[in-house]
């Protein structure tokens, strides 16, 4: 449950740190983003020395999510943290590594590219 | 490079058929990412659309540069095989998926309903990633393909390390905390 002002760790390596969700894409007046929605954020915290800086605006898909994933044959899968992977305008990730465990799902939803560069998917 | 092809595809039909029945069974059992086919008894399943020697010999047709096959370990199991392929241009690259989406569509003539592969990143014409069920098709452009360096992330013994070693870099990086100078002249007091 990804709402404005939400902050989101970074699952990759492209820079930044931490990000603050500012909107959600798809819909005019939805309320939460889950995994697989992509949102706008500010960067809130970035590693020096990296392309990407403190308080620009990035799209990002979320990857992980502290509430918890259903899925029709009953199986619950929740994360400690949220997380999100920081996309450009055409679906392309920013970095090229990204860390952790990532839900199937996201295939589905048409975000090949980030789980071949995933280690693990669950 | 249409005709060939098309000519390719009907020649191979009669296999392929034969290839559909004989696996139609297994299919089911085993591919649940794209299994939202419905309960239809044809020939074709969801699954693989596309077998690897197909696509190895689409990929020569189309004079797709360094192709790679890459084996997935057995740890990861969203896919058995990721076929990584350069193009020189943006249109090269799309081409190369067009290429693939018509063959697949070729074999699929006639049936009811066709099943597509899904397509990702068309607009672009960087990186276009072809997702057959078991088979990964990667198309990129050759820097992006420099960047993201996907050879080195699914080679066999080196997957999980790579992961490991970018970041453990990261991390080295990111808590490295730099202690601030002590410029004062006077003395410390723990030392005398």
């Amino acid at each position: 449950m990804i709402q404005p002002q939400t902050h989101l760790n970074v699952a990759d390596n492209s820079g930044a740190r931490e990000l603050m969700c500012i909107r959600i894409i798809g819909a005019s007046n939805r309320r939460y983003a889950h995994i697989g929605d992509v949102i706008v954020a500010v960067i809130k915290e970035a590693i020096p020395n990296m392309p990407l800086e403190r308080s620009e605006v990035v799209r990002a898909v979320i990857v992980r999510t502290c509430k918890e994933l259903k899925r029709d044959n009953g199986m619950i899968i929740r994360y400690d943290d949220n997380a999100a992977v920081v996309i450009d305008q055409e679906g392309n990730p920013k970095g090229t590594r990204i860390f952790g465990a990532i839900a199937r799902e996201l295939r589905e939803l048409n975000f090949t590219k980030i789980v071949s560069l995933a280690p693990e998917v669950l | 490079m249409w005709s060939v092809l098309r000519s390719r595809s009907f020649s191979s039909s009669p296999a392929t058929q034969q290839w559909k029945l004989g696996l139609s069974m297994l299919n089911r059992s085993l591919f649940s990412s794209s299994a939202h086919v419905g309960g239809d008894d044809e020939g074709i399943r969801s699954g693989e659309l596309l077998k690897l020697e197909e696509v190895e010999t689409i990929l020569r047709d189309v004079k797709a540069d360094n192709v790679k096959v890459i084996p997935i370990p057995k740890h990861c199991d969203f896919a058995d095989f990721m076929v990584v392929a350069t193009g020189r241009s943006a249109w090269h690259v799309r081409n190369i998926a067009q290429a693939l989406i018509y063959k697949v569509k070729q074999k699929q003539k006639g049936s009811k309903r066709m099943l597509l592969p899904s397509v990702e990143g068309q607009e672009g014409g960087n990186w276009i990633v072809i997702d057959s069920g078991k088979l990964v098709i990667h198309a990129l452009d050759e820097k992006v393909r420099a960047y993201y360096n996907l050879e080195r992330l699914w080679s066999t013994d080196a997957s999980n390390q790579d992961h490991g070693l970018v970041q453990g870099q990261d991390l080295d990086k990111a808590f490295l905390k730099v202690r601030p100078k002590n410029n004062s002249k006077k003395r410390s007091s723990t030392t005398a």
